[in-house]
């Protein structure tokens, strides 16, 4: 119902609307999705979305025309299937090397990935185009996203439905299963014969590609891209959507982007002036305190509040209800203590 | 049990949500574009390393109109907005002042937001020289219709590459800025070997290669370019590696970076001697020359300013940013001066066509390219990339006055009529990176050998 | 054993290439190596303050890098508006020693205080939900990283040493700085030195030891453990208090170094072993020379990698966390 709405919302709302919130909080949202996928589903707290979706970006940049990089002039679509191969691959190895950690320390090794992407492509300059590549050619049918933004909508709205449907059905598979496993009680799995490392290695791929495509449409959405879009500052905006739409819902991702986007643009507009410590140019303090309110009193992000707000509604006119997802922890811990012992 | 329920509560955070968004977008209002009211948007950066440079900027555009044009200031600060400006009859309304933080990324969401969203006819900025490239690529690709006049982005790649048919920059970028350097280094100071240092991106690359150019091409050498990488916080092994057997060093290292360099060159090498060393126009910003004081005295660098001028155009100039007290402080900076140069420049063309910007701007665009700015530094004239062609003016850092620690600056030649293409140096195929340009000897720029001593005494 | 093997050989290529290449130009290679030895005895005193912090209390603190920023910014405050110390870097009123010393002391309490209104505010009560705190440290961070723009501007500013000191010394034919050599160096030194006796031999020392180990087991055997927590988090602050102004003396004091001190201090960690202050010795030293020789020496013949320096740090810290995730000296909980 939501995603007809969604289709029809050209009409509804101005095309600026359009393109500058709903798209962006739409790839935004892909991006959050991958991480909130890897923490809801696999139980890891990734920061290395960001360097992954920057590698598949920078590669189908660098295929096509553009103005600087390689600019190889490679048909788009197959430049944007070679960005998602690099990318996924890329994942597949970081996830390799990360997949014996837990905890704080996969954070640290997914967050060392992601500071490594920013700070190659910020040296091989004749790969970053020497502070960007510019004007990146979109497929045909993608036309120029900024003078008609209807078809990258209905792109990156397609995507987001796909990966979202994709990710549900992927949860109720074996692998999902075993993976949601792997969260809970990675001991008891080892034992049964599951091998742990290659199952979050192969997680991480999933996450991955699903980064890749986030990190495509980003390119396509600000027509280009350059190392100070993919820097540390981007990677903590990827978690804070991510912990703002909620960590253990998958729908949070678009939720926290949506969030997110339109805090960000209308921020300038309606900010008071509180002398020094507030104005237009605040942003990074809103975002901040919105988020450390979220993470203090809500681990479930603003659909974990949504949802206890209803249940509690629920309870006062029908007696209990169960909750109605997969058992998600309380806590972020609650799930990640089990692995500090390893 | 659980599906139907989970979507029930699923639908309603997904309605509320949208009709919270419908609430806050329905507010804003891309008003119909009316013929008698000229949209014009600003765009600084406000955040990164110029944040402080804000108020200079918008400051400078503002002041003309609050000169010129009838213009009111809202507040104390530049960045309250300004109303009542009227030109050529029409209605100048600020549709917004954009706050970007030198990254191309940033810079490209702020111009959309002001030009698609608040509607916005013309767009005075960007700030940073990355900016510069992407807002000229998106001006190009993106907005054929609208006019861009750039603020101080000062990579040479934004015109002399993208060459984007709207976007006019009535400013010298980087390497014009280093004009009159490598012939006062070859021919006064007797440099004949050089080592370069810069931070390593696109702006130093073009400030470096105006000083490189000039240098090479008159036969002079440069024997090492060290470029410290992003974010490097500590310069020592920098300093460490810079060659001590060759006559002189130009330092190209930005702002931020720049005391710290400083203060370690000094440790691993003494008091600096001014006449082996030379800087870029960094050296001369007044907010840099205060924190970094009188070690740099009597060594010479280069602007587009000559910052002790008593001409009347520079008078008349100051004059017109006394509507901000602060920003006429900071009068003899070349970011107050780069978006007064935009500002102005727009209304010399506007009252030009007498306000039109029906068909796509055509007539405002040939306008500008017309306009010749008798600024308070010299005439601003453009080339037929719509680049500016400027004098430059080489300054020496002079002992401060009696009674402060502020350094003096006193201005000993003007280059004139500097082009971008350092007379067929530079062209469009020219890249600038760690190695390019090549130090080559060629044919010297037009100005070599007809500087013009000066004397502002 | 394998592995071990080609590591030591990879140490071996490694030395060899910087004797030959210190060989060639000694000036620079004591310049360098100074340089790589003093960065480190910065770092090692930003990071003692993580590394306790850690080891005790399972908080990564994500903050630690921008109470490093606001010391500086306090110090420099102070200095300019009790003392009058203009920010050039020879003239202006010189620095007295009262007036660095003053600011020192001050900025580095305050911000042991700061840390410790941080912990009790936010950190006491959900103890042992790590990624917890360490998303509320970052969100701290970021928001402590907007308001010092917005309330100390963007450009960079320098506290000024005592004018008293000499600017720089003479060491085997080689001018260094002083203040890099000798008081950072000599705080680092000491810093160790006491944390050492305090962590070894006071009963305080005993406690955290032990907090270290086994934390529920302490609680058990009655000491009272919030107030130890407490204390060190303030002991933690205070050391990146200290930092702060140390490094806003030597260096500068710039927007971006909460972030750039926070990596190093996380890097000097992975590598030592968290909760162990001689691993956070030896992860500033590998740091500090690591970075300082690369800076220099990573280039063969013609091709010039000294820009790739910082990725070759990088990757040894993920090198290091996927071999030995737990550092070289670090324990599980």
């Amino acid at each position: 119902m939501l995603v007809l709405f969604l289709a029809g919302a050209p009409s509804i709302f101005d095309s600026f609307t359009l393109s500058q919130i709903l798209t962006k909080a739409l790839w935004l949202g892909i991006a959050a999705a991958s991480l909130i996928f890897l923490s809801s589903y696999g139980g890891m707290i990734s920061l290395g979305q960001t360097g992954i979706y920057a590698v598949a970006g920078f590669t189908m940049a660098n295929l096509v025309h553009a103005a600087g990089g390689r600019h190889l002039g490679w048909d788009p679509l197959a430049a944007t299937a070679a960005g998602i191969a690099v990318a996924t691959l890329f994942g597949v190895l970081c996830g390799a090397i990360a997949s014996r950690s837990y905890g704080i320390y996969f954070l640290m090794i997914t967050l060392a990935i992601s500071v490594i992407v920013f700070y190659f492509f910020a040296q091989v300059t004749t790969l970053s185009g020497y502070g960007g590549i510019r004007s990146v050619t979109p497929p045909a049918v993608i036309g120029n996203p900024v003078i008609n933004p209807l078809p990258l909508y209905y792109t990156a709205l397609a995507a987001s439905v796909l990966i979202y449907a994709g990710i549900r059905y992927l949860a109720r598979t074996p692998f999902g299963l075993a993976l949601q496993g792997i969260r809970d009680d990675p001991a008891r799995m080892q034992a049964l014969g599951f091998n742990v490392a290659l199952h979050r290695t192969l997680a991480f791929g999933v996450g991955a590609f699903i980064a890749s495509i986030a990190g495509i449409l980003s390119v396509w959405y600000t027509t280009q891209i350059s190392p100070g879009g993919i820097n540390v500052a981007q990677t903590i905006n990827v978690l804070v959507i991510a912990v703002i739409g909620g960590l253990y819902r998958l729908e949070g991702a678009w939720i926290g982007a949506a969030v997110f986007a339109t805090i960000d643009n209308y921020s300038r507009v309606w900010m008071p002036n509180v002398g020094d410590w507030l104005g237009p140019s605040r942003f990074e303090t809103v975002i901040g305190l919105i988020f450390l309110v979220i993470v203090l009193a809500s681990p479930g992000g603003l659909v974990g509040i949504w949802e206890s707000v209803w249940a509690r509604r629920n309870r006062a006119g029908r007696g209990p209800t169960q909750s109605s997802r997969n058992p998600a922890p309380e806590t972020v811990d609650a799930v990640v203590d089990h692995h500090e012992a390893v | 049990m659980l599906r139907p329920q989970r979507n029930v509560e699923f639908r309603r955070l997904l309605a509320t949500a949208v009709l919270g968004l419908l609430a806050v977008t329905g507010c804003t209002s891309n008003a119909t574009p009316s013929a008698s009211v000229i949209k014009i948007g600003i765009l600084s950066d406000c955040q990164g390393d110029f944040g402080s440079f804000y108020n200079d900027d918008i400051g400078g555009a503002l002041a003309v109109l609050a000169a010129h044009y009838g213009g009111k200031a809202s507040g104390a600060k530049p960045q309250d907005g300004m109303t009542g400006a009227k030109i050529a009859g029409k209605d100048i309304q600020i549709v917004g002042i954009g706050c970007s933080d030198s990254t191309a990324n940033k810079a490209i969401d702020e111009t959309r937001r002001l030009v698609e969203q608040l509607g916005a006819d013309i767009l005075i900025g960007p700030l940073s020289g990355d900016e510069g490239v992407a807002v000229a690529n998106y001006a190009k690709t993106n907005q054929p219709n609208k006019t861009f006049i750039n603020g101080i982005a000062g990579a040479q790649e934004a015109t002399l590459k993208v060459q984007a048919p709207n976007f006019f920059r009535f400013n010298p970028d980087g390497a014009q800025w280093s004009a009159g350097l490598g012939s006062y280094a070859y021919n006064k100071l007797g440099w004949r070997t050089a080592a370069v240092i810069g931070d390593d991106y696109a702006f130093p690359y073009t400030s470096l290669a105006g000083f490189i150019a000039e240098f090479c091409a008159i036969g002079g050498n440069v024997t090492k370019r060290v470029w410290p990488p992003l974010g490097t916080t500590d310069y020592s092994s920098f300093v460490a590696q810079m060659p001590t057997n060759v006559d002189g060093t130009f330092v190209g290292i930005g702002g931020a970076g720049l005391i710290t360099f400083l203060k370690q060159y000094q440790q691993a090498n003494g008091t600096i001697n001014s006449k082996k060393v030379m800087g870029n126009l960094f050296w001369i910003d007044p907010q840099l020359l205060k924190a970094i004081g009188t070690p740099l005295v009597g060594a010479v660098a280069a602007n587009m300013i000559a910052a002790d001028s008593t001409s009347a155009q520079t008078k008349a100039y100051v004059q017109e940013l006394s509507v901000y007290p602060d920003v006429q402080k900071d009068a003899a900076s070349v970011f107050t001066l780069g978006y007064w140069n935009a500002m102005t420049a727009l209304g010399m063309a506007l009252t030009s066509v007498n306000g039109d910007i029906s068909g796509n701007q055509k007539a405002l665009q040939a306008a500008l390219a017309k306009v010749v700015i008798d600024g308070p530094y010299g005439k601003v004239s453009l080339d037929k990339n719509r680049q500016a062609i400027a004098d430059n003016w080489v300054t020496q850092v002079t002992a401060p006055p009696a009674g402060s620690n502020v350094p003096g600056l006193k201005t000993i030649l003007q280059i004139p009529a500097v082009d971008q293409t350092f007379g067929g140096f530079f062209d469009s195929s020219s890249t600038l990176d760690r190695t390019n340009p090549p130090c080559v000897k060629k044919t010297p720029p037009p100005w070599v050998g007809h500087e013009i001593p000066v004397n502002f005494g | 054993m394998a592995p071990r093997i080609l590591l030591a050989l990879l140490g071996v290529v490694v030395v060899a290439w910087i004797a030959y290449k210190g060989g060639q130009n000694g000036r620079l290679f004591w310049v360098v190596t100074l340089n790589g030895i003093t960065l480190a005895a910065l770092f090692f005193v930003v990071a003692a303050g993580f590394t306790l912090i850690f080891g005790l209390m399972r908080v990564v603190n994500m903050a630690h890098g921008s109470l490093y920023l606001l010391a500086g910014y306090i110090a420099f405050t102070l200095q300019a508006s009790w003392y009058g110390v203009s920010s050039n870097l020879l003239s202006g009123n010189p620095a007295t020693v009262v007036a660095w010393v003053v600011p020192l002391v001050i900025a580095t309490v305050v911000i042991g205080l700061a840390g410790v209104l941080m912990q009790q505010v936010f950190l006491r009560w959900n103890q042992g939900q790590d990624l917890r705190q360490a998303l509320i440290t970052i969100a701290i961070s970021v928001i402590l990283a907007d308001q010092m723009v917005a309330h100390f501007g963007g450009i960079a500013e320098a506290i000024q040493p005592p004018a008293a000191w000499p600017e720089s010394v003479t060491l085997f034919g080689v001018h260094y700085g002083f203040f890099r050599l000798a008081v950072v160096t000599g705080a680092a030194i000491a810093i160790g030195g006491v944390l050492f006796l305090v962590i070894k031999r006071t009963r305080f020392g005993m406690i955290i030891r032990a907090g270290v180990d086994d934390r529920s087991m302490v609680s058990a055997l009655g000491v009272n453990i919030q107030v130890v927590f407490a204390g060190a988090f303030f002991i933690g602050a205070l050391l990146a208090g200290l930092a702060g102004v140390l490094g806003g003396t030597m260096l500068a004091v710039q927007p971006g170094n909460d972030s750039a001190f926070l990596l190093d201090s996380l890097i000097v960690v992975i590598i030592g072993g968290m909760g162990s202050l001689g691993g956070a010795a030896i992860g500033s030293l590998a740091l500090g020379l690591v970075s300082s020789y690369a800076n220099v020496y990573l280039s063969f013949g013609t091709t010039d990698l000294t820009n790739y320096s910082i990725l070759l740090t990088f990757i040894l810290v993920v090198a290091m966390l996927a071999v030995r995730p737990l550092g070289l000296f670090g324990r599980p909980a």
